[in-house]
């Protein structure tokens, strides 16, 4: 085993064992887990030249031993998928998808297996920074050595490999999106960005959504305008018309214009509202039931439907089918507990709270915290129902500030 | 009109395809006064903080000792001051990092330990000598140093350790308002203004060593390493974005000017009553100079002399200990921030409070030679000053770090022509401290 901060300067020799260069720093090939280390760079005479794996014959804390006579003084010139590990890896930062934090690497550990040397670890702790800092040949204190897995590494913050090689979709995944977004916000701004891209398009709309409403703006404006009409249609419609809202408006109507089908309907419907009433804190999804039906009749659907909006916990009554005039509302739980036969007339509540469009949203947030409730309809002056204010909306408006960019979404 | 729901949604289909419906501005234009208003702080505070004990010493002994000929300097040390702050200000907005982070991933380690160090043992005396500035500032009111350089300390700490940054940005800006107070006195000194503005104009060059030392000194304690460091980190963590840089620059640039009038005020403030010959004694403190004051401008201007002294001394007390927390933390990778509480960053209020606690200790023992621990951290600066100076140059102007906002080729070479100039008086400072 061996640390990059132990070989790097060490010298190069000859097949006689004279020295011939210095090594500079090491090439390894992303793409694996525990990526496989490709040649060195060394100094020779002001000059950075490359040496490929297969002419190095040793190589350890005494330096690398070469196995040709002839010093190849071929100049070094990056790789398609190739980085350096003390240029590109060194002292930047990295995601680690295990402990669930952002890193920055002290030190790299390297180990042979089968023959080939390869990057198994980042050294994160301060014993890793003493490493760099001490002379060769110091022993340092016994305190433990914190090493991150490479395999559990989903993103590393370096300008120099493509975003698809330095970051790992199936391992940020593991992620909740609250803790990516999270993550993704101690990083700089262009890297939180790049982590985003990284995810699949619903994974990224709902890790966007855990964001500040800047960042979410920033991220959507600067991306590849498909990705991210695509990407807002797997938000919620009342976040992605909160974004669309802070974009500038060319950007944001090509985006929604990009948009297709019931989401796009959704948003652009939303869009009509103003920033600080009902209208503009609720969302359009929300599931919707004709009196007429049975609470048998009524699960059923919910079980076909293939989609479920997030709020299910209460369903709202209409008038008949494809109409959209409330005239109950009903909990998921008074529908589960109910006899099957029962008519949804009966079940429902039809004295409920409401809000219409244009009320202020902080007296919608503070009838919310009032009488307890997971949302509240918003109905027009026809009775039909635009919309829901879910409680974590409102709650974002009740608490103090620096409370609000912690409150994951709800619903 | 009431409008059914499903004629909404119809309409909406056919006003997006027929192209009229437009996107709701969910965010008021972040331009205009009331917007500069909320993202002013950063800049200000740390361009202020540079008017510190040991600042206003200088000023005033420059005015004591030389009348208004140092004036000259002013406005290239404005100007100095201004690319400096901003090219920090605009790393922090651009790369939401902070500077000591920056030096770490770009230089490496060792670049980043040799700052660390000189920050903090250069910080750890001036932090003394704010200390001690509070001790003298009170003295002047008949408050022992014993009482009252406990009770700063200590209010200080509370402020930053159980504040939120938003909170503790709002009590620096309001101590930023003691300044105002040299104003008052410099206009109570009754100053020739026809010679001021002519001094400003008309630079006078004297060879004699002593001139040039406090010429040297006067741009150290201006462009000081710890606001660098401060307006970068503050900026941060307050969490300004690129669409406010143009608001950020603002408060750079204001609070660069104020804090150079203020400077220029009490400057004026000695020189019209010490420095026209009318004045035998020496002055090595701030104190000193109120004291000196109050014969010849009358009880109020030595009163906000010391005033000021005080203000001043107690918001550099905050702003160093906190510049050098910052760096440290960003630097070995901690957690850090203001609003975070001991448990959530521990190291970083350590760090915070080990400086506040030993600054306020060490200015409460008697006959304490701080004039030698001004010297030694003067020298440490003086050294500091070009490393930091060329780093931030260097990382203000890659492109690959700061996109379009890097420097662009004017500024460069005005920034560069700015650290060299800087960077050379500097370490000819650093060699005369040694060497006297």
């Amino acid at each position: 085993m061996l640390y990059l901060s132990q070989i790097l300067r060490r010298p190069v020799r000859d097949v006689e064992g004279r020295p011939v260069a210095s090594i500079k720093d090491v090439i390894v090939r992303l793409g694996e887990d525990h990526p496989p280390v490709t040649g060195l760079v060394a100094r020779h005479m002001r000059r950075d030249i490359f040496l490929p794996r297969t002419r190095v014959a040793k190589f350890g804390e005494a330096g690398a031993q070469l196995n040709f006579d002839l010093l190849d003084l071929r100049d070094f010139k990056r790789r398609e998928g190739e980085i350096l590990l003390a240029r590109d890896v060194l002292d930047k930062q990295l995601i680690d998808v295990d402990g669930k934090r952002v890193v920055r690497v002290n030190d790299v550990q390297l180990i042979e297996v089968a023959g080939e040397w390869r990057v198994t670890g980042a050294d994160v702790s301060l014993q890793g920074l003493w490493r760099r800092l001490a002379p060769a040949g110091f022993m340092g204190s016994r305190r433990p050595v914190e090493v991150i897995d490479w395999a559990d590494v989903g993103y590393l913050a370096t300008d120099a490999a493509e975003v698809r090689l330095k970051s790992s979709r199936d391992k940020l995944s593991r992620l909740h999106p609250v803790e990516i977004a999270r993550l993704a916000e101690s990083l700089s701004y262009r890297q939180g960005a790049e982590v985003v891209a990284a995810l699949d398009d619903e994974t990224a709309a709902e890790t966007l959504e855990e964001m500040p409403d800047e960042s979410q703006a920033r991220i959507i404006g600067d991306m590849d305008k498909e990705r991210a009409a695509d990407i807002l249609e797997w938000m919620s419609p009342d976040e992605a018309a909160d974004v669309l809202g802070d974009l500038p408006e060319a950007t944001a109507e090509d985006l929604l214009n990009r948009m297709e089908g019931e989401e796009k309907t959704d948003v652009a419907e939303l869009l009509h509202y103003e920033d600080d009433t009902a209208g503009g804190l609720m969302t359009n999804e929300f599931i919707t039931l004709p009196k007429g039906l049975t609470v048998g009749e009524a699960l059923a659907r919910l079980r076909e439907m293939a989609e479920t909006p997030n709020m299910i916990y209460y369903l709202y009554v209409v008038e008949q089918e494809g109409s959209w005039k409330l005239v109950g509302v009903i909990a998921l739980r008074s529908l589960i507990l109910a006899d099957p036969s029962a008519p949804l007339e009966h079940v429902m509540r039809d004295e409920f709270q409401h809000a219409h469009p244009d009320d202020s949203a902080k007296d919608v947030a503070h009838k919310i915290a009032e009488y307890n409730l997971l949302a509240l309809p918003v109905v027009d002056d026809l009775g039909e129902i635009a919309g829901i204010v879910t409680v974590d909306d409102a709650m974002e408006l009740l608490l103090p500030k620096g409370w609000r960019q912690r409150l994951p979404r709800i619903f | 009109m009431a409008v059914s729901r499903t004629d909404v949604r119809e309409m909406s289909r056919r006003l997006w395809r027929r192209g009229t419906l437009r996107v709701r501005r969910a965010v008021a234009r972040r331009t205009g006064f009331i917007a500069y208003l909320a993202v002013i702080g950063p800049g200000m505070i740390a361009a202020n903080a540079g008017n510190d004990a040991g600042g206003i010493a200088t000023y005033s002994t420059s005015g004591a000792e030389f009348g208004y000929t140092l004036l000259w300097t002013f406005l290239p040390i404005l100007v100095s001051l201004g690319l400096v702050q901003e090219m920090c200000a605009r790393m922090g907005v651009v790369t939401g990092k902070g500077l000591a982070d920056l030096i770490r991933e770009r230089f490496g380690v060792r670049w980043t330990m040799v700052v660390m160090s000189a920050l903090l043992v250069a910080n750890a005396g001036v932090t003394v000598s704010e200390f001690v500035g509070i001790a003298a500032a009170t003295e002047l009111f008949g408050v022992p140093r014993q009482v009252s350089v406990p009770l700063a300390a200590l209010s200080v700490w509370w402020l930053v350790v159980k504040g939120s940054y938003r909170r503790v940005e709002r009590v620096f800006l309001l101590m930023s308002l003691v300044f105002l107070g040299y104003i008052v006195s410099a206009f109570l000194a009754r100053p020739d203004w026809g010679e001021v503005a002519r001094q400003m104009a008309r630079p006078t060059f004297r060879y004699d060593n002593h001139y040039l030392f406090t010429l040297i000194a006067l741009i150290g304690t201006t462009i000081s390493p710890y606001m660098q460091v401060f307006v970068q980190s503050s900026v941060v963590e307050k969490g300004v974005g690129r669409e406010d840089y143009k608001l950020v620059r603002a408060d750079v640039w204001v609070g660069t000017l104020f804090a150079m009038s203020i400077a220029f005020f009490i400057l004026i403030s000695t020189a019209a009553t010490l420095g026209t010959g009318g004045f035998a004694g020496s002055i090595e403190t701030a104190a000193d100079a109120a004291r000196a004051l109050v014969p010849l401008a009358g009880e109020y201007a030595g009163l906000l002399f010391a005033v000021g002294l005080f203000g001043a001394s107690m918001l550099a007390a905050g702003v160093l200990p906190l510049a050098t927390a910052y760096s440290i933390s960003e630097a070995l990778g901690f957690e850090k921030g203001v609003s975070r509480s001991f448990r959530e960053a521990p190291i970083f209020i350590g760090i915070f409070t080990f400086l506040i606690a030993v600054g306020a200790l060490i200015a409460i023992i008697p006959g304490l030679p701080l004039i030698r621990v001004l010297v030694v951290t003067q020298f440490i600066n003086g050294l500091l000053l070009p490393v930091m100076l060329v780093a931030i140059l260097r990382l203000a102007g890659d492109r690959k770090l700061m996109g379009e906002y890097a420097n662009g080729a004017v500024y460069n070479v005005l920034a560069w022509l700015t650290v060299f100039i800087v960077s050379a008086l500097s370490l000819v400072l650093a060699a005369k401290t040694l060497f006297g």
